[in-house]
């Protein structure tokens, strides 16, 4: 990330009064740790989140400050980590079930899919299921495809679960209280390789983001960057390389992708009248293809270039070519390049 | 010694001293054991070279088999090379090292290098050897169980005298599909033999966090087959109780369970480098150590009156550490799969969508040249 990715991505305009700087993984910890302390209804679990603290350390220590019955390993089984948080939620609790990997949520699909995504609609609104699963997701870690895969698409397409995806230590905080103090349940995927890499302020009180919301990176009146995740770092780059040109990018982080911020998205792109659309998710059915249907729907008069997207391709993530496979700022910004030439 | 299911404690043949502790079937003359010895040490001077490899810098994940080496080898001898069929999980180079993989195909996979059979795609340690019928190794816990379950449907339905080995940990055992899979091979009596390799440990939950049953091979008895329990760092008893259970198996008696007890010397990988510090003792891992695979073969070799001298090792060590170099060498000098590696092999026919994609990154990349 460059340094100017970096100071823009740690000073959101939302930050106010007392504030610490911190990195992504911590950001997470610290939101467990604290609405552990003031829900006794939430436990957190999953393989090898008790002592060892997760396999990124995202658990670290809350084991030994809030005792083995309510952060603990499970069995080796997503199926079971997920069904078991689902019969949890339904009985009042406010679990957090962590899987690895969100390569590996497989296993837990139809717990997702048939109970968690269907409880409040199928018992008439009398059940629900406000369970947190915690996932790391993306590439750019050299994992290959069983450790580096974007499905947050298919999630997003099963209607009755928020989906939701920060890129700073702010939102994965102020996200990750919010899906815990949510009815719905969430799927909250954690770009691993901004973990350590995203630094930022986050206040000392108490705060929450809400799911759904986008937030604005960067005004600008040339066209409109949106981008959501992992890929954010690369779309700052790739905005401030633009502006060495002169060209001024509006930059969008969508935040939430279930629901999501419609409205933000249209207002700059109707200013800007051009759209760049960044995602790490192969590109057939990728979320961001929504996107471009709800803005060329609302706003094809006032387009001046259709709008664009850079995404991963349609393969199982690559190993020793994930470089190219993953939008670098150059190749985001030549698709912005594209739609001012149009 | 007529193997039986279920025993009480695992089968033992050879004590921690290094003793018989019955007589020995005929082949295992000194020879015969030095050739496992050899396969045994080979496998862990791989691991250790390998590990080397990887505080180079030249590759990114490794995960040793050190202390596993006796089921491996044992499993791997018991099987018909280059005819059975293997579905393996990552922790397992011993036992494609002792089929007869060359050393170069596993290296060049972890390097990732054009060499590499599987052209870089996967992480490092997710091998596939399709000229000894070892199928490619996913990283999904328990996912190679009902895909092994169909391999042995299918070698009874084409009336085939091969049958298919399928290992996982200790941790695949809670999942889903190995339920599913090793049930669905029971009700078709397919010629599988399962393969618990009981390390211990997965990652950082022990087995006991694992699963609240005694032992995992009693688990056969609900699913209608037979469980076995075996000494796993006693490579006799291995590669008896193995051969035993594939020539069962082969012979059309249905699919088996195997639970080989051994131990995971190791952290679980590179990404895992401090197990003793964050949720095991070193207490622990020193009590396996000192039973250790190699020093039992070492010790009945000794008692057989044939020891292994200090010179033989040196040597053996030094065979091996050139066999990897000169492996690390050539898949070195093979280079990096070129950028376009990425774009085939997803449908058998490249579709046109994907074309599309090519052709852009050849752009960028014709611009970046």
């Amino acid at each position: 990330m460059s340094l100017i990715a970096e100071e823009q991505m740690a000073r959101s305009p939302e930050v106010s009064g007392e504030t610490r700087t911190i990195n992504l993984i911590t950001a997470v910890t610290e939101a467990l740790d604290e609405e552990l302390t003031r829900d006794e209804r939430v436990v957190v679990f999953g393989e090898d989140v008790g002592p060892r603290g997760g396999v990124f350390m995202a658990t670290a220590g809350l084991t030994a400050k809030h005792g083995e019955h309510r952060v603990f390993n499970t069995p080796l089984s997503e199926a079971a980590i997920v069904g078991a948080a689902v019969g949890m939620a339904v009985r009042g609790m406010r679990p957090v079930a962590e899987i690895q990997f969100a390569d590996y949520m497989g296993p837990a699909f139809d717990q997702i899919l048939s109970q968690a995504a269907k409880m409040r609609y199928r018992s008439g609104g009398n059940d629900t299921a406000p369970l947190v699963i915690r996932t790391p997701s993306g590439g750019g870690v050299k994992g290959g495809h069983h450790h580096s895969q974007s499905p947050e698409s298919y999630y997003v397409h099963m209607a009755g679960v928020q989906v939701v995806m920060p890129s700073t230590p702010y939102d994965a905080k102020g996200l990750l209280k919010s899906a815990l103090r949510g009815e719905d349940p969430v799927i909250f995927f954690e770009p691993k390789r901004l973990y350590r890499a995203a630094k930022g302020e986050v206040p000392v009180q108490d705060y929450t983001v809400p799911i759904g919301k986008a937030a604005l990176r960067r005004e600008g009146s040339d066209l409109t960057l949106i981008g959501y995740g992992g890929v954010m770092p690369d779309v700052l780059d790739a905005a401030q390389a633009l502006a060495a040109e002169g060209v001024q990018a509006e930059v969008l982080d969508l935040r939430s992708l279930m629901p999501w911020d419609k409205e933000a998205v249209l207002s700059s792109v109707a200013k800007t009248g051009r759209a760049v659309l960044v995602s790490e998710a192969p590109r057939t059915a990728n979320f961001m293809g929504e996107v471009a249907y709800s803005i060329q729907e609302a706003l094809f008069d006032s387009l001046l270039a259709p709008v664009l997207q850079v995404a991963g391709f349609d393969m199982p993530y690559p190993y020793v070519q994930d470089k190219i496979y993953l939008p670098s700022g150059n190749r985001i910004a030549a698709a912005c390049v594209r739609a001012l030439n149009y | 010694m007529k193997i039986q299911p279920f025993t009480a404690e695992p089968i033992r043949w050879v004590s921690e001293q290094g003793e018989p502790l019955q007589p020995l079937p005929e082949r295992y003359t000194p020879d015969f054991l030095r050739g496992l010895y050899r396969d045994m040490f080979r496998a862990r001077e791989f691991d250790r070279k390998l590990i080397t490899l990887l505080r180079q810098g030249r590759t990114s994940f490794y995960a040793q088999a050190h202390g596993m080496e006796a089921t491996q080898v044992g499993l791997a001898r018991a099987c018909r090379a280059g005819h059975d069929w293997w579905w393996l999980y990552y922790r397992d180079h011993p036992i494609m090292l002792t089929l007869g993989v060359p050393m170069l195909q596993l290296i060049s996979q972890i390097m990732g290098t054009s060499t590499d059979v599987c052209k870089g795609r996967q992480m490092p340690h997710h091998f596939s050897a399709p000229s000894h019928n070892v199928v490619s190794i996913s990283s999904s816990i328990a996912s190679q169980v009902p895909p092994a379950t169909g391999t042995a449907m299918a070698q009874k339905y084409l009336g085939t005298d091969e049958i298919t080995i399928c290992t996982f940990g200790d941790g695949a055992t809670s999942e889903g599909d190995w339920h599913a899979g090793i049930n669905m091979a029971a009700v078709k009596r397919a010629p599988v033999m399962f393969v618990c390799e009981n390390n211990q440990w997965a990652i950082s939950t022990g087995v006991a966090d694992q699963t609240a049953s005694e032992t995992i091979h009693i688990k056969a008895r609900a699913y209608g087959m037979p469980g076995y329990y075996v000494d796993g760092n006693d490579v006799v008893a291995v590669l008896e109780v193995m051969s035993a259970v594939a020539e069962r198996v082969r012979s059309g008696e249905g699919p088996a369970i195997v639970e080989a007890l051994t131990y995971r010397v190791g952290s679980h990988s590179n990404a895992d480098a401090d197990a003793e510090k964050h949720y095991r003792t070193r207490e622990e891992v020193e009590e396996w150590t000192s039973r250790d695979p190699l020093d039992r073969i070492e010790k009945l070799l000794a008692h057989l009156g044939s020891p292994v001298t200090a010179e033989e090792k040196e040597a053996l060590a030094q065979e091996v550490n050139a066999e990897v170099s000169a492996a690390i060498e050539e898949a070195a000098a093979s280079g990096t799969p070129s950028w376009d590696v990425m774009f085939h092999d997803i449908y058998a026919e490249q579709p046109p969508h994907l074309a599309e994609q090519e052709a852009y990154v050849r752009a960028e990349q014709e611009v970046g040249a």
